[in-house]
């Protein structure tokens, strides 16, 4: 029987290098007390781009809320955000509960992303009041029905009240999980850091002593709130792609489109872990952290994911294609083979074609920048597909729409024959594009200076559970599983 | 695993070849009668051959009715086997080893039930060999673009992959019973089966390549199969019901709650009937639950999603449709039985630790998954064929003939009977993944607590 | 000279006494070719200080996949262009069945060549197993050496010195 004591030499590419808790904290304590260059250059970058999105904001504000094609692109990079930024927590929550050791030194990196929601939050209250209401015969899921007695007596707003409530639920359970993840580190931070890092983190961890129930409420607390944070993505991705989306195109009913756009979100969250992960291990100091491992072990789920991503897509096609009705005819000319195929082209080949052949090859996959390249590729090929799709739904107006007969004014289905012609951005829109990037980017950042990247906790953790021992002839790893 | 048992090797030869080298007192009796049922099916089936399909209660409006009900069934419980088998195996999850083989075999035998299905189904199964791609004598080929040519392609791909895929992971097995076997034949025909295995490291380091690599390989086509056979249903467009994209994602998610079920049920006989308690230790029943729990919740989920989207549109031929489905008799009682035994009964019952851990409680429970998961495909094809059309006087009705509740009784028995005659020539259990758990398995001393561990190689 | 071959048996417990048989068969002139353990379980890699085993399995499954793939092609394509009749509207070379096809071509070509490839990189079938012995599944540990006739002797005294209990040759009672 091996005792915790039986350490090994450090192996290249294995978890934690260091083989005591003591070290791990040190390490990891100094290295975020500094403010380094390429922070500060970042900060000032994302802080640029944020200035633009905010003078393309005014733009269109002052075109006004009337017209929802000036706002389309605006609705594009607000879904962008929650497609990358707000689902990049899911790397975190689902290695923690499948149990995996090799997510420890980023499951922080993938939780401060949390802190980017805040932002969206800030991008969807414009949304509040360029969303049209119900009463114009837009079709809601909630089957409001202007002339239904039942359905009618549902308020009008319905669909911004679910949503409205729904993300805020998703921000507060991500900043909720942030907290509790970090709970134990500003714990830390509170003993060993000064000035205003000390005061806050003193503030946040109030009373946690590191008491045994303490940790064990923490486990499960953080299981629980990662749980409930996934359903509440599943919910916040339905939601947006039916009522900010689908029903905007007249004709548009894909049962399967919100569950595409809730695992299109996966792959595209799991790509910005992997580059921010990238820029942490090149610039923040974090090489003995942020090993191979973690990049061999993500570069895998990222490539199972885009595969996800081809069968997503080709089962809502191949049923709409098949079936030849009109309206799905319409709906495929229009977002798909028309005026946006080269939109839908250069989804299709970074999201899909180009993460499929390159990360078959396990020489890519282990390696540190083959799944960054790669998830450059996911990220833009994200935003052409989402472009696609949003900017096309946002821009359908009264032009193009076949009128039910005997029922003047409701609009059930696209014209083949006389489509909406396509929405080329503006200046403004080019802003709003780089604005929201920056922001997000900002909002990290920022939030990285108070919370560490690196999970120290988790690190100090893993010292007591993984080790090297002498086996006959050959040398192994011993790796723990408490639970 | 928080409960293990370390055995040697010795002993876990014996106890796993228990099987193989004996007969348990039960296993000859269970199979006559198995035979018995087969036969009974068969001969029901003769009997439909000689008259037509008019004996059965196919009729029009409903083409379709037991036997595609049967055959989507069967299809969906050949997803859990190397659903489990794979991903558990891509994951390292060291539970899996005592559960892949019988999850895999489950799926081969389902496989063969589910193509027998569509012998059953057709009124001229003596045409059914026209979707071989040549055209001599015929003048034509196969029409590609129709969804019942990609069903063999696709069903075809995973039958020989998955038969392949066990018999390779079978072979170091096949020499233990080789070494183990007395008599004048059995060491050898093991010994041809097994091509000669010794066990050098070369050959147990492609055997653990062959695992991770296939389980990888044979992934993408179980998910490409059962989107395949929803989408006999999802393209066409004069059904009510039926013209629905989440249809793939959706029964593939039915397919792998209704099959890690069936495994689960597995599990729990192997238990009673090969005495095999030290190796699916209530930890592995427990693990099975917790995998269960989050399947049944995203099966619900794709569920409601589906009924949401079908009402979305407030259409008067859907609506009448849906209707019928819920509120009217026969169906109304089949929904309601549907709904509480697939998820509203075992989900809530998986919730308890106590039942997760028991494997009567889970076989129960299982078995209440796998009926309602046969009346949830009932549903989603009978009534939808019986309101084709939007003018009432062409609706009709189904009423199953015994001839095919016999053949649909004969398709379980077939799968049954697979599975014990396996069980009878190869263990079910395997024997050097369980040889390799106990060896890779270690314990860390922290302060008085003992934490299990396991063996990695270091790259 | 014929080649022939000889079995030293090492019980379950002894691991590295196996792990010296076959460094002392190295020191004695036997190359890697000429001998190898035999075990009932697999170790954890380099157990008995033997090499990581080299293979070309890759190539396999991406043959397979080639092959496959064209195969699908060929069928789906040739099929619609042998007998061009417009079936449900589609067009005669229809994309979305040709992929779902040349897909399950591919992944079918890719699986069975993969196995083949386990089998013969396994260095399987082998029709002549030389010296075996089946206590190694009830978990002994074998060394076997196979070389040339004149040799054997040698490897047998080798074995016996590094602690084998029985010693059989190939061929020999079983």
């Amino acid at each position: 029987m091996a005792s915790h004591t039986d350490n090994g030499e450090y192996v290249e590419g294995m978890y934690v290098p260091f083989t005591s808790p003591s070290e791990v904290v040190n390490d990891l304590v100094n290295n975020h007390a500094k403010v380094s260059d390429m922070w500060l250059r970042g900060v000032v970058a994302a802080s640029i781009l944020l200035v633009l999105g905010i003078i393309g904001f005014v733009m269109n504000v002052v075109e006004g809320v009337s017209d929802r094609a000036v706002w389309a692109y605006y609705a594009l990079m607000f879904s962008f955000i929650l497609t990358t930024a707000s689902a990049a927590p899911m790397v975190a929550i689902a290695t923690r509960m499948a149990n995996a050791h090799w997510r420890r030194p980023i499951s922080r990196v993938a939780e401060l992303w949390s802190a980017a929601g805040l932002f969206s939050l800030l991008l969807f209250i414009p949304m509040l009041w360029i969303l049209p209401p119900l009463n114009d015969g837009r079709r809601s899921l909630w089957f409001y029905d202007v002339n239904d007695a039942f359905f009618s007596r549902v308020p009008i707003y319905s669909p911004h009240i679910w949503m409205s409530a729904a993300i805020l639920a998703l921000v507060a359970l991500g900043v909720v999980l942030l907290w509790l993840s970090a709970m134990p580190d500003l714990a830390l931070m509170r003993e060993h850091s000064t000035g205003w890092r000390q005061k806050w983190a003193a503030r946040l961890s109030k009373g946690w002593i590191g008491s045994t129930g303490q940790w064990n409420m923490l486990h499960h607390r953080m299981g629980i709130v990662g749980a409930f944070y996934f359903m509440m993505l599943v919910f916040v991705h339905f939601l947006v792609s039916t009522d900010f989306l689908m029903v905007l195109v007249p004709g548009w009913i894909d049962s399967l489109y919100p569950l595409t756009h809730a695992a299109n979100s996966l792959q595209a969250g799991v790509a910005t872990v992997i580059l921010t992960m990238f820029f942490l291990r090149k610039f923040g100091g974090y090489e003995d952290y942020i090993t191979l491992d973690q990049f061999w072990a993500l570069s895998k789920l990222l490539f199972a994911l885009s595969l996800l991503w081809f069968w997503f897509w080709f089962s809502s096609f191949n049923v709409f294609w098949y079936g030849k009705k009109p309206s799905e005819q319409a709906v495929l000319g229009y977002l798909m083979t028309g005026a946006y195929q080269p939109a839908f082209m250069a989804g299709f080949v970074l999201s899909f074609l180009t993460p499929m052949w390159f990360m078959m090859w396990n020489r890519v996959r282990k390696s540190f920048w083959g799944p960054a390249v790669m998830s450059v590729s996911v990220l833009v090929g994200t935003f052409f597909d989402k472009l696609r799709y949003y900017v096309p739904a946002w821009s359908v107006n009264d032009v193009g729409i076949v009128q039910k007969i005997g029922e003047p004014g409701a609009a059930h289905e696209l014209a083949l024959d006389n489509l909406p012609k396509v929405n080329m951005p503006g200046v403004a829109d080019v802003f709003i594009v780089l604005g929201v990037i920056g922001g997000a980017v900002l909002f990290y950042l920022l939030a990285s200076r108070l919370i560490p990247p690196i999970n120290i906790w988790e690190q100090k953790e893993l010292v007591l559970y993984k080790f090297h021992k002498a086996y006959h002839r050959t040398e192994v790893m011993v790796l723990g599983k408490p639970r | 695993m928080q409960d293990h048992v370390q055995l040697s090797q010795t002993k876990i030869n014996d106890d796993l070849l228990a099987g193989v080298l004996g007969m348990p007192k039960w296993w000859l009796p269970t199979v006559v009668f198995l035979v018995l049922v087969i036969f009974t099916g068969l001969g029901a089936y003769g009997y439909e051959l000689n008259k037509g399909l008019g004996v059965s209660g196919l009729n029009r409006p409903v083409f379709w009715g037991f036997y595609i009900t049967n055959f989507v069934f069967w299809i969906g419980i050949s997803h859990a086997g190397i659903m489990i088998s794979a991903i558990l195996r891509l994951t390292q999850a060291e539970w899996r080893r005592p559960v892949t083989r019988a999850a895999e075999v489950m799926t081969i035998f389902a496989l063969m039930a589910a193509l027998s299905n569509i012998m059953f189904h057709v009124g001229r199964p003596w045409r059914l060999f026209w979707v071989y791609p040549y055209d001599f004598s015929r003048g034509i080929f196969m029409n590609i673009r129709s969804p019942f040519v990609w069903d063999p392609s696709a069903v075809m791909t995973y039958l020989i992959g998955s038969s392949l895929f066990v018999y390779v992971a079978l072979i170091p097995d096949i020499a233990v019973v080789r070494d183990k076997a007395t008599g004048r034949f059995a060491p050898k025909i093991y010994g041809v089966l097994c091509l000669g295995w010794r066990g050098t490291p070369r050959q147990w380091r492609l055997q653990a390549i062959a695992g991770i690599l296939l389980s990888a390989l044979v992934l993408p086509v179980f998910v490409s199969v059962h989107s395949i056979v929803s989408w006999d249903f999802a393209v066409a467009i004069g059904v009510e019901g039926w013209h629905s994209t989440i249809f793939a994602p959706y029964f593939i998610i039915g397919a792998i709650h209704s099959g890690v079920s069936a495994v689960a049920m597995i599990m729990a006989l192997a238990v009673w009937l090969w005495k095999l308690d030290k190796y699916l230790r209530p930890d592995h029943f427990d693990a099975i639950g917790r995998l269960l729990i989050v399947v049944a919740l995203t099966w619900f989920f794709f569920f409601f999603v589906e009924w949401i989207f079908a009402l979305y549109t407030l259409e008067g031929p859907e609506l009448a449709l849906r209707e019928f489905q819920v509120f009217q008799a026969p169906n109304k009682w089949l929904f309601l039985a549907f709904l509480l035994t697939a998820f509203f009964i075992p989900v809530p019952m998986w919730m308890f630790k106590r039942v997760r851990r028991s494997p009567m409680l889970m076989f129960l429970s299982t078995i209440l998954v796998n009926v309602g998961m046969w009346l949830e495909r009932f549903l989603i094809i009978i009534p939808g064929l019986a309101r084709r059309q939007p003018l009432s006087f062409d609706w009709g009705t189904y009423n199953p003939s015994i001839i095919e509740i016999l053949i649909v009784l004969e398709t379980f028995a077939f799968v049954a009977l697979g599975m014990l005659l396996f069980a009878k020539f190869f263990p079910i259990i395997p024997i050097f993944d369980m040889k390799e758990g106990m060896e890779v398995r270690e314990e860390i001393k922290i302060g008085r607590r003992v934490v299990p561990a396991s063996i990695r190689e270091t790259p | 000279m014929a080649k022939r071959s000889v079995l030293g048996l090492f019980t379950e417990d002894q691991v590295d006494e196996a792990g010296d048989a076959m460094e002392a068969l190295a020191s004695a002139g036997y190359t890697t070719n000429e001998y190898e353990v035999l075990t009932g379980t697999p170790y954890p890699e380099g157990t008995f200080g033997e090499a990581e085993p080299k293979h070309k399995l890759f190539r396999w499954p991406l043959t397979g996949a080639a092959c496959g793939f064209i195969v699908g092609l060929l069928l789906t394509a040739g099929s619609q262009l042998a007998f061009p009749l417009v079936t449900g509207g589609k067009p005669i070379l229809s994309i979305p069945p040709m992929a779902i096809i040349m897909y399950e071509g591919t992944m079918l070509g890719a699986i069975v060549f993969t196995i083949i490839g386990i089998i013969l990189e396994s260095r399987l079938p082998r029709i002549f197993m030389g010296a075996y012995d089946k206590r190694i599944s009830d978990g002994y540990i074998g060394v076997t050496v196979t070389t040339e006739e004149d040799r054997i002797p040698r490897a047998e005294e080798v074995l016996k010195q590094a602690g084998a209990g029985d010693i059989t040759r190939g061929w020999e009672s079983n």
